[in-house]
């Protein structure tokens, strides 16, 4: 079974793979077998660790102690309700708290999670140089808050489009886009590392897991 | 037809060739490059150095199948790591699309290479959950409403993992929903470690790490790594193993520490991430060298024009 597992798998990464010679049916079936087992996959998954064990058998086994859970249940299911027209307004009930819910949690989140202590850490007393050599300068607390807040404040700038920018921001949010390109930078090298990545990852498969044990290496 | 105007016009299959056997070459014949620490790598395997035995963690599989070559040996070596230091690893599953699945190959490969560890006292896999914000949430109240059982269906209340450090549980008693003081949130473990890819990874830390206080480690995927920067500079991160680089960089650092695991990841059949770095070199010379070759070509073609 195993063996079969992996023969199946080597056809279907030579199959994804071969969209890079030219677009062809076998790859066409390969994309559409993996989107409808994704989706398939998803269903089952949610099925059997999410609604099993926290609504189904809660229900099935103590009714008295979990009836509550109904009523998550119940709204749950009115989000399929806008298959049926005639009744589809239901939907929005369950989709109403769906989102009521998450604004709530997100809000939260993002304000105390993030803005809040990245805003912290921008505002950062410069001092703290190191003469004794070149690393040890540009490493310095002193020149990383200098870069921090000239990078942030320049980005900023940058970004400030309600008044025209003149002969004294234009500059700084030419500085600004420098930091930017940079970042950029930074991003797609990472990309492209994670990209072969997964390329690296298939090709160990084919060779280790297909090629060698088939023929007997 | 100059040599650089057949440069500019070559057809892409070709760079597709050259990419393939740069990555193909290394994998059949390691070349054993060097692979240096980064601070963020370095920061993380110090944090979980200083866990003492007994503590407890949570390890959770943010990711699918399709970023599983970067973040499977993070995940493995973080497992090795807690393992070999007598650290209690709770386990879990967020991402919808194969987390399950690569979490249970992971700890079943992990734990069969440490056959002593006991599941259910050492480690335990509850399994997936839908809802990646809301399990969090619920996991700063109580585990149990948010994981009733295990990934094999086990009521989680009496299991040893769950007890204080050094503490068994007493025949007959109830566990975590019992009187015993037994873990019951995420704010009472020492760490999570989030293998990520997408925004799971970042609820952790603004989430649980805001609202509960739990140190957090994250190993996202090469794409998602810039922007953790941010989150390592406000010390909100305890440490970030950045794509299959930072992973390299941290099997690099548990070889150097113990002295088994040097001897495991050179003789291992598995992928780990050292083995990948070489097709990471190889690859990203062709590509700097495809790079340096077009703009040259362009940058002739432009001047030739300009003379015309």
């Amino acid at each position: 079974m195993e063996l079969l597992g992996t023969w199946i798998a080597a056809f279907m990464t030579l199959a994804v793979l071969s969209f890079l010679y030219k677009d062809n049916p076998i790859f066409r079936f390969a994309e559409s077998l993996f989107a409808g087992v994704s989706l398939g996959y998803y269903v089952g998954i949610t099925l059997d660790q999410t609604l099993k064990p926290n609504l189904f058998e809660p229900l099935a086994t103590n009714f008295n102690l979990n009836w509550d859970l109904m009523i998550a249940g119940l709204l749950g299911a009115f989000l399929y309700m806008r298959y049926v027209p005639r009744i589809g307004w239901v939907a929005r009930y369950g989709l109403a708290i769906y989102v009521a819910y998450y604004i709530g949690v997100e809000f939260t989140r993002k304000l105390h999670g993030e803005v809040l202590p990245q805003m912290a850490r921008t505002i950062l007393p410069v001092r703290g140089f190191d003469f004794s050599g070149i690393e040890a300068f540009f490493t310095s607390p002193g020149m990383l808050a200098l870069g921090a807040i000239i990078g942030t404040y320049s980005v900023l700038v940058y970004f400030f489009f309600s008044k025209e920018h003149n002969a004294v921001t234009r500059p700084i949010a030419r500085l600004g886009v420098w930091f930017l390109m940079i970042s950029f930078g930074a991003a797609f090298g990472f990309t492209v590392m994670g990209r072969v990545a997964l390329l690296i990852g298939r090709l160990n498969f084919l060779i280790f897991d297909w090629i060698y044990p088939t023929f007997g290496v | 037809m100059s040599l650089f105007d057949r440069l500019l016009g070559i057809d892409r299959r070709w760079i597709f060739l050259f990419v393939v056997l740069a990555v193909t070459i290394p994998i059949l014949a390691p070349l054993g490059l060097p692979v240096t620490t980064t601070g963020s790598t370095r920061a993380a395997f110090d944090y979980i150095e200083s866990l003492a035995p007994g503590d407890i963690v949570w390890l959770s599989f943010d990711y699918g199948p399709s970023s599983a070559p970067e973040n499977d040996p993070m995940a493995e070596g973080f497992l090795r790591h807690c393992f070999l230091k007598n650290v209690r690893v709770v386990v879990c599953a967020l991402y919808p699309l194969g987390g399950l699945g690569l979490a249970n190959a992971s700890v079943a490969r992990v734990a069969a290479e440490f056959p002593e560890k006991k599941y259910g006292t050492d480690y335990v896999n509850l399994g997936y959950k839908d809802g990646a914000e809301a399990v969090m949430r619920r996991l700063g109240e109580n585990i149990e409403d948010a994981f009733p059982t295990d990934v094999n269906g086990q009521p989680i209340s009496n299991m040893p993992i769950f007890q204080p450090k050094h503490q068994t549980i007493p025949s007959g008693d109830a566990g975590m929903g019992g009187n015993v003081a037994g873990i019951r949130t995420i704010g009472q473990f020492k760490l999570v470690f989030t293998v990520a890819t997408g925004l799971i990874g970042e609820y952790w830390i603004t989430l649980v790490n805001a609202q509960f206080g739990t140190p957090v480690i994250i190993g996202p995927t090469a794409v998602s790594a810039p922007k953790y920067y941010a989150f390592i500079g406000s010390g909100q991160l305890k440490g970030m193993l950045g794509g299959m680089k930072g992973a390299a960089e941290y099997e690099q650092l548990i070889a150097r520490k113990y002295p088994q695991m040097a001897k495991f990841y050179r003789s291992t059949r598995l992928f780990t991430g050292t083995k990948g770095m070489d097709a990471q070199t190889g690859i990203h010379a062709v590509i700097i060298l495809f790079i340096f070759l077009g703009n040259v070509a362009f940058l002739l073609g432009r001047r030739r024009q300009g003379r015309t």
